[in-house]
Order: structure tokens, then sequence, then C-alpha cells
């Protein structure tokens, strides 16, 4: 392998997990097309094929230790601390959304192999993107990427949410495309330039006050193009409408892979092509900040339909996020646990809602877990946890991480801001509560059908809701290797 | 030590767990294991009553490195004053157990849920830094939610929404503070340290300290009551259920001021100088306000509400005046405030299983059918109002006797908060215990049994003992109240 590479001057490990996945989804795609496949031999490839990411992912950890920070395939393609960490949010979310999604393929007549295909895709496009150099092969990836999330938003065709969805996904997102491609271009024909470390190379040589506007417009485009996957506010129009009419079992899948790889990249843009010039860019964060915040708390508040709740909420948690991304580099380690923790709370509530109301459903009515203690303690006991987890109550992951993103502002004097994100900490406690009440307290009558749960799900959940309550309680181990991940770019 | 320390979290906590994992079908041991347990730590802090600790200052006898990186410990300590609201919310938990009827004794979520309450209340009294106060205190909100939100009366949405949110609202500056605090900290020790021992060695500008005083004073407030932020108290009580609520005025009450005395007044003094005058009117309004309001309810636990606002205003008037008396004072008086409030909602409870109302207009003549009830409800009227020689008058005397210099006209007005105590509790008295036995329903109610007198008559004897003898629990806060007040006069004499 080594010898090979060596004569081309490529080295595949570093993009083994993305060539994984690709090569996973082909080999699905030709053994459909040409013999007629049980649906067992389906779920064993796509399942083999992410434990081979899995893999690919340990080898990507042995180059970057022996060669540390480097650039591949021309500069095109970046291994450094945001590429690995990247990389293995991706593969974990695959893993811990895997059971929910293939029950959701395995549902759908004759698209079974697609879904898998578009899903196996997007991942492997969203780990481009977080391994890109290059800005174009950002775009490039963030496209195989969204272009996939965008049909599987519509998979479920007899359903005319589903297709309102998918629609308004792909036009709203190739909109972003285009103001991320027009970034690209601005700050390229200003600079001439097109790469993370390029970026911050010719800031460097031309001096931060020196920075021509059209570049500094790009900038503003690409990070425009990125909030917008991550659903911040103002851009934020999307979610609700995608996270309820997308079919349950994909929703997990969709909303934290796109959050998780572009919260990654903007981590990167933020630490180093920004570097020196992360101050004239504070209005327009703090503007995104406070925006997404009160809207997200604003609409979440009078929500009927819980999808819909969690998609607000998802826009006041980017709004946390990207309130450490945007000041100073252990505010971006903060954020990173921050993604993490939400991204386990995220997948575990999609899983219970896929569980309760099918995976192939799109509206969720509150009311809908009317009932649920009585019928299954474990699901409530478990939603409990993760509504509680987001709405940072103490003793789970939610609190250490708000904790730390809190500290970290203060101590840049950001006091509106720590205003702003606390007072939605106080509205989410009425919002995140409203749900675990119908669940769990209200009296009711009304029974719900017999839920059945795979002792795989149970396995699942049960990892996750302990990983909230684990990382609450002992959260050294993941703030490590957070600050590890940024102690490069002090 | 340090292992009954951590055992005043771990055994509580394995309690609820164990109450939780035993199957619905062995509902008769719920109860025996929840006694049990709260038995081993009532033990465990009598242990500690008789120890070196509780006649001392806070010490700090447990560290644990939370998140290496930030410096962040995790301290776990005791006092005086805390050795005192642990034996406290310890009796208390163990007695509403052994109150609470056949409805509430068979539900596992229940006893799990106030289980899990103990291990909360005991978090936030051995909890010696601000992280982990501030986790113990937000913590007291999940079981109260369950508990007065399943077992509640018929407002209890209403109820418990404005609990949880007063409560998140205040905790909220509690948590800007701890903040703050931190980052201050870490300016000068390198790290977010923010344990007791380091507070009160740190040094902070006067500007800081008054931010400090008000941030967390706000939201330990909301959490005592005092005057205008008293609105979720009264709803709260009325819709909990009986052993919500003599856990809630007994010892969740106390949290507000024990943060008061704990983090406000020592660290933050000059704040405190500034603002004590604002928070003693603000107590007074509370007494006479609470006082009055108390006497126009028509509902028994409505009215012991706001007498427990009225209470908590002399406690919080004690503090306010920073004398040695009146802090020592407001310590006994949250002690014996948490006893008689205690009793009172448990009493009112024994007859609303009965009767399934609280309607002071529905009784009348109650002496006639239940002497026994109606004899320790008089004596418990009587601690409430501070007779002398019961608890009540010990606190409330020396927070009087000790405010007096500070505040000459606000405590002449307080002082008729004590009269006023004696028309509502004698006025509710007497229209429910004396004259003839009018309603139909109450000539065949039955008397205490056992269980329910073995339950109320521990607190009884306490009245009568801390009334009778003052100085041997006024012993256990000697040290504390002394420190508390040389801290305030050596800041205000620096003035």
């Amino acid at each position: 392998m080594t010898v090979i590479s060596d004569i081309l001057g490529f080295n595949f490990v570093v993009i083994g997990p993305t060539l994984t996945l690709l090569a996973t989804a082909l080999i699905l795609l030709f053994v459909t097309i040409t013999i007629s496949t049980p649906t067992f031999v389906k779920k064993y490839v796509t399942l083999f094929g992410i434990l081979s990411t899995v893999f690919a992912v340990f080898l990507k950890f042995g180059l970057f230790l022996s060669d540390g920070v480097s650039s591949y395939f021309s500069e095109k393609i970046l291994l450094d601390e945001f590429a690995l960490v990247g990389n293995v949010l991706v593969v974990l979310v695959l893993l811990f959304t895997f059971n929910s999604f293939w029950n959701t393929s395995s549902q759908i007549d004759n698209k079974t192999t697609e879904a898998l295909i578009l899903i196996l895709m997007s991942a492997s496009g969203f780990l481009l993107m977080v391994d890109s150099e290059n800005f174009i092969m950002l775009f490039i990836g963030l496209e195989i990427g969204s272009i996939s999330l965008y049909a599987l938003a519509g998979l479920n065709r007899g359903d005319q949410l589903s297709n309102e969805a998918s629609l308004k996904y792909f036009l709203l997102g190739s909109l972003a495309s285009c103001i991320l491609i027009y970034g690209i271009a601005l700050v390229y024909v200003s600079l001439s330039i097109s790469g993370v470390y390029e970026t911050s190379i010719a800031i460097s040589f031309i001096g931060p006050e020196n920075v021509p506007l059209t570049s500094l417009i790009g900038l503003i485009f690409i990070i425009v193009g990125l909030l917008f996957k991550v659903a911040a506010a103002p851009f934020q129009a999307w979610a609700p409408d995608v996270y309820q009419g997308s079919p349950t079992g994909y929703v997990g899948y969709m909303a934290s892979v796109a959050k998780v790889s572009s919260f990654i990249v903007l981590a990167r843009l933020s630490a180093v092509s920004l570097t020196f010039i992360i101050d004239k860019f504070n209005l327009f964060f703090t503007a995104v900040i406070i925006l997404s915040v009160l809207l997200g708390a604003l609409f979440a508040t009078n929500q009927s339909d819980l999808k819909r709740l969690i998609a607000y909420s998802g826009v006041i948690q980017s709004g946390f996020i990207l309130s450490g991304i945007s000041f100073g580099v252990y505010g971006i380690s903060a954020s990173i646990f921050y993604l993490t923790t939400y991204i386990i709370q995220l997948i575990g509530i999609f899983t219970i809602f896929s569980i309760i109301s099918g995976q192939l459903s799109s509206n969720f009515a509150i009311s809908n877990l009317s009932g649920l203690f009585k019928e299954n303690k474990f699901l409530t006991i478990t939603f409990s946890i993760f509504m509680l987890g987001i709405a940072g109550l103490p003793l789970t992951s939610g609190f250490v991480s708000k904790f730390i993103l809190i500290t970290n502002l203060w101590s840049y004097e950001k006091y509106l801001l720590v205003t702003v994100l606390m007072l939605s900490t106080v509205a989410g406690f009425y919002f995140y509560l409203k749900p675990i009440w119908v669940a769990a307290v209200e009296k009711t009558d009304n029974t719900i059908e017999k839920i059945k749960i795979q002792n795989s799900d149970k396995l699942l959940i049960s990892t996750l809701a302990f990983l909230t309550i684990y990382l609450g309680l002992l959260p050294n181990t993941l703030v490590n290797i957070s600050r590890w991940m940024v102690e490069n770019y002090l | 030590m340090t292992g009954i320390i951590l055992a005043l979290l771990l055994v509580p906590l394995f309690s609820a767990l164990l109450v939780f994992s035993i199957p619905n079908t062995r509902k008769e041991l719920f109860r025996p294991i929840g006694i049990v347990f709260s038995l081993i730590t009532f033990t465990q802090s009598m242990y500690i009553l008789f120890s070196d600790y509780s006649k001392s200052d806070f010490q700090i006898l447990f560290r644990f490195e939370w998140i290496q990186v930030y410096g962040l410990e995790i301290n776990l300590g005791i006092s005086g004053m805390s050795t005192l609201l642990l034996l406290l919310s310890s009796l208390l938990v163990l007695l509403s157990l052994l109150s609470i009827g056949k409805d509430h004794s068979e539900s596992k979520g229940f006893i799990g849920s106030i289980l899990t309450l103990h291990f909360a209340i005991n978090g936030v009294f051995i909890s010696g830094d601000l992280i982990s106060l501030f986790i113990f205190f937000e913590a007291l909100l999940i079981p109260m939610y369950f508990l007065m939100g399943i077992w509640g009366g018929d407002n209890r949405r209403y109820a418990t929404i404005k609990f949880i949110l007063y409560t998140v609202f205040g905790s909220i500056f509690i948590f800007i503070g701890t903040v703050y605090t931190a980052v201050i900290s870490y300016g000068v020790n390198a790290r977010l340290a923010v344990d007791f021992e380091t507070l009160s060695t740190l040094q902070i500008s006067a500007s800081q300290s008054k931010t400090l005083f008000l941030l967390f004073t706000f939201g330990f407030l909301i959490k005592v009551p005092i005057f205008p932020l008293h609105t979720w108290l009264p709803d709260a009580h009325v819709e909990a259920p009986t052993a919500g609520s003599i856990l809630l005025a007994g010892i969740l009450l106390k949290v507000g001021a024990y943060g008061i005395l704990r983090v406000s007044i020592p660290f933050f003094t000059e704040g405190f100088l500034e603002y004590k005058n604002l928070v003693a009117v603000l107590s007074v309004i509370g007494i006479i306000y609470g006082a009055i309001v108390a006497i126009a309810q028509i509902d028994i636990k409505k009215l012991i509400a706001y007498s427990s606002i009225s209470h908590m205003g002399y406690v919080m008037l004690g503090i306010s005046a920073g004398e040695f008396l009146s802090i020592e004072g407001a310590i006994i008086q949250m002690i014996n405030h948490g006893i008689t409030a205690g009793a009172l909602f448990m009493l009112v409870g024994f007859i609303y299983e009965r009767r399934h109302t609280r309607n002071i207009s529905s009784f009348g003549g109650v002496k006639i059918s239940m002497p026994r009830y109606a004899a320790i409800f008089l004596f418990t009227s009587f601690a409430s109002i501070g007779l002398p020689g019961l608890n009540g008058f010990v606190g409330e005397f020396m927070i009087l006797m000790g405010s007096y210099n500070s505040y000459k006209v606000l405590t002449s007005i307080a002082a008729f908060g004590v009269v006023l105590a004696a028309i509502y509790m004698l006025w509710t008295y007497q229209r429910v215990f004396t004259g003839p036995l009018s309603n139909e329903e109450n000539k065949n109610l039955q008397d205490l049994n056992l269980r329910e007198t073995v339950s109320i008559f521990p607190l009884v004897l306490l009245m009568l003992f801390i009334g009778i003898y003052p100085s041997y629990i006024e012993s256990f806060v000697i040290q504390e109240a002394g420190n508390l007040s040389e801290t305030i006069s050596l800041f205000r004499s620096t003035k």
C-alpha cells in the first residue's frame, strides 16, 4: 500500500474513511442490480462497511501520530486534529444511528438499497468536507453530503410532508451552496487563494488591517453557507419543516451529521484561517448567536409538534456552540465538548421518537407521548434524561458543556451574550419540561399502542443515556480530548 | 469522617435506586426501605453532631478533581450549621415517610422521589464549593417536579411550572455569579478554584463584591422567599402532597437562607453592607404582609404557607442586621421553623387524609372527635406563635434582640408579627377545633393512630426541648455566627 502510494505521490490512508464508505455504497449498488439480494446481506454489507470505516479512521490516527499536521494530494486534503475529531464524530454518528436508519430503510419497499447508498454517500461527502484543506474540496464534500440528504428527506414518496421537506431542503440548501461558492470565488478573486492555511498566510502577509473588503465579504459568505447547514438563525427557516417532514428514522442522522461536520469546519476556519482577523467578525457572530437563541426560544415555546420543537431547540444549541467557536481557542474546545454531548442527546431523542411513532412517520405531536409512562417506563426515563440534558440540568452533560462555554464567554467579557444565553436556558426549562410532563407526569386514560423495542435499540438508547449522565458526572476525559484538539492553535 | 460525608450522599442515592429497582408487586417494601435508609442517614448525622466538626466553622473534608484542565474541584465538608440542617433534613425525611398515608406509601415513584430529594438536600448542605452547591441546588428541582406534578392537587400544572421557572430564574443568577467568581479566581490562582477555603482568601474589589452579592443573593432570596418574590410558595404548598409540603417548608426554604449565610455574606461582605438595608426592609414587609394575608386565608395549608413567608422574614431580618446575636437567632429560627412548619403541614395532612378538604369553614368542634390531634395542634400552634418555653420564642427573641441596635424602627414593626401570628394561628384553632360539632362529617373522625402519633411526636419533643434548653442548640452555631459577625464588623470598621 505504502509503496503504491509513494509511487503515485498519493497517500490513500488519509482519505481512507471516505473511500471505504464509497466502496461500500458501490458494492451495495452492484450487488443489488446484478443479483436478487436478501435483505440481511444488505444489512451486513452496510454494517461491515461502517466497521471498516472505523478501522480506516484508526489508520488515519496512526498516520497522524507519525506525520503530525500535514497536507496531502497537493494541498487539497488536510490531516489535523479537527479532521481527526470530525472523522471520529461522523463515524460515531453513523454507528449510533445505524439501527434506526436500517430499520427505516428496510421498511421502504424497493428503495432499501437506495436509502443505504444515500446515507453512505452523504457520510463520505461529509468526511471529505471535514478533511478538506482547499475551499473547493470543502464545497465538493458539502455538496456530496447535502444532495444525498435532500433525497433522503423525500424518500417516503407516499407522504406529502416528506416531499415538501425534501423540496424545501433542496431549494434553500442550493441557495446556501450558491452563497458558499460565491464566497469562495470572492476570496479567490481578492487574494488569489482558496485554502484554509493559505488564507491565514495571505492575511498575515498583507497584514490584518489591509485585508480587502471583498475577501472579508467572501469569508462571511463561506461562513453563511456553513451556518445554513447548522440551522443558525437567520438561516434556520428550513430546519423545522425538514425535521417534521422527513421520515423520523432518518432525522437523527440527517440533523447530527450535517451539524457535526459543519461545526468542525467552522471551528477550523475560526482557529486557522481567521486567527488574525477574528475581531472583524465579532459583530456578525454576536448578531447570529443572539438571533439564533432568541428566535429559537421564541418559536420553541409554542410548538405542538415535538420534531419542530427539537428543530428550534437545535437553533438555540447552534447559537450556543457558535458562541464558543467565535471567541477564543478555549471556546472552540468548549464548543467541541458541547457539540459532542448535544449530538449524543439528539440521536437519543430521535431514536426514541422513531420507536414510538414508527420510522416512516412524519408528524409527531406532543400528545403522542401521553400515556408513555404507563406503556414503557424505559423509554420515558431515557427520554427525560435526554431532554433534561439538552435543558442543561446539573448532573447531566448539558450542564458541564454550558458551564465551560459560559465561563469562556465571561472571561472575554461578553456580558450581553451571557445574559441572552442564560435567559434562553430559563425559557428552555419551560419547553423541555413540557414533553416530560405529557409523557411522565400527566394522568391520562390515553393508552398508546404497544411499543416493541428491539434489544439493539435498547442497548443503544441506554448507552446514549449512560453517556449523558457519565459526561455530566465525570467529564474529564472528553474535556481533555477537546483541549488536545486546540492545543496547537493557541 | 470523609466516609461519613460521602455516605450522606451515597446512602440516599442508593436507597432511591433500590426502591426504583424493586418490582411493583412488592409494594409493601417501599416504605420500610425508605425508613431504614433515612434512619441510617439520621444516625450518620447524629454521629457528626457528637464529633469535633459540629461546632466548628466550615471545614472541607473531601476533594475530588472534577475537570483537571480547568482546575475545577468538587469539595465536600461540614460545619455546625450544616450539621443541624442535615439532622433536621434526615429527621423530616424519616418522619414524612412515616406519616404519609397508604395511597402514597405504596407508590414507588413517591418514595423514590423523596429519597432522591434527600440526596440533593444533603448535597446542598455538605457542598464545599460554589459548583457543587449549584449542582445540588438545581438537582432539588427534579424530585420536587415529580412530587408536585404527579401527586399534587388539581391545579398542580400551574403551580409546578411556576415553582420550576421561579427557581430556575433565580439559579441563573447564582450560575452567572459562580462563573464570575470562577473567572476572578482564575486571574489569581490560575485555575477555576471556587471552593470556600480559596474564596475566603480571595481579594475582590468593592464593585465586584457588590455585583456578586446581588447575583447570589437574588437567586437565594427567591428560594427563601422574600416579599415580592414569594408568589410561587403559596401555590406550591397548596398543590404539593403532604410529604412534599413538609420537606418544602422544612428544608427547601432553608436552602436559600443557608446559601446567603454560607456564600453571600462571608465572601461578598462589602456588597452585603451596601444592600443589607434593602433586604431588611423587604423582610419586614414580608413579616407583616405574610401574617396579614395569612389571617384572611380559608385554606389551612395556604395559611401555613403565608405564615412561612412571615417566619422566614424573621430569618432574613436577623441575617441582614448582621449582629452576632441576630445571626445566631436566624440560624436557630431556621431550625425552629423547619420543625414547626413541618409539624403543622404534617398535621394538616392528617386531617386532609380523613376529610379530603382543608377548608377552615368545613370544620368546627373537631376537638370533640379528635382530642389528641387537637392537643398536638394547639401545642404546635403555640410553638409557631413563639410562646416562651417553646422553640419559636427562642429564635424570634434572639433576632429581635440582636436587630434592635441596627434597625430600631424595623425591629419594632417586626415585633408586631408575633401578635399577628397569634391572631391567625389561634383564630384558626378556634374555628377548626372549638365550638359545637356542626358538620355531620366531622363526628366520625378517627383520632390519630399509632403511626401518626409516632411520626409527630419527635417534633413535639424537639419543640419543647429547644424551648427549655436553647443553649444546647446554640452551642453548635456560636462559632459560625461569631465568625460571620466578626467579618461583618471588620468590613464595617474599615469602611
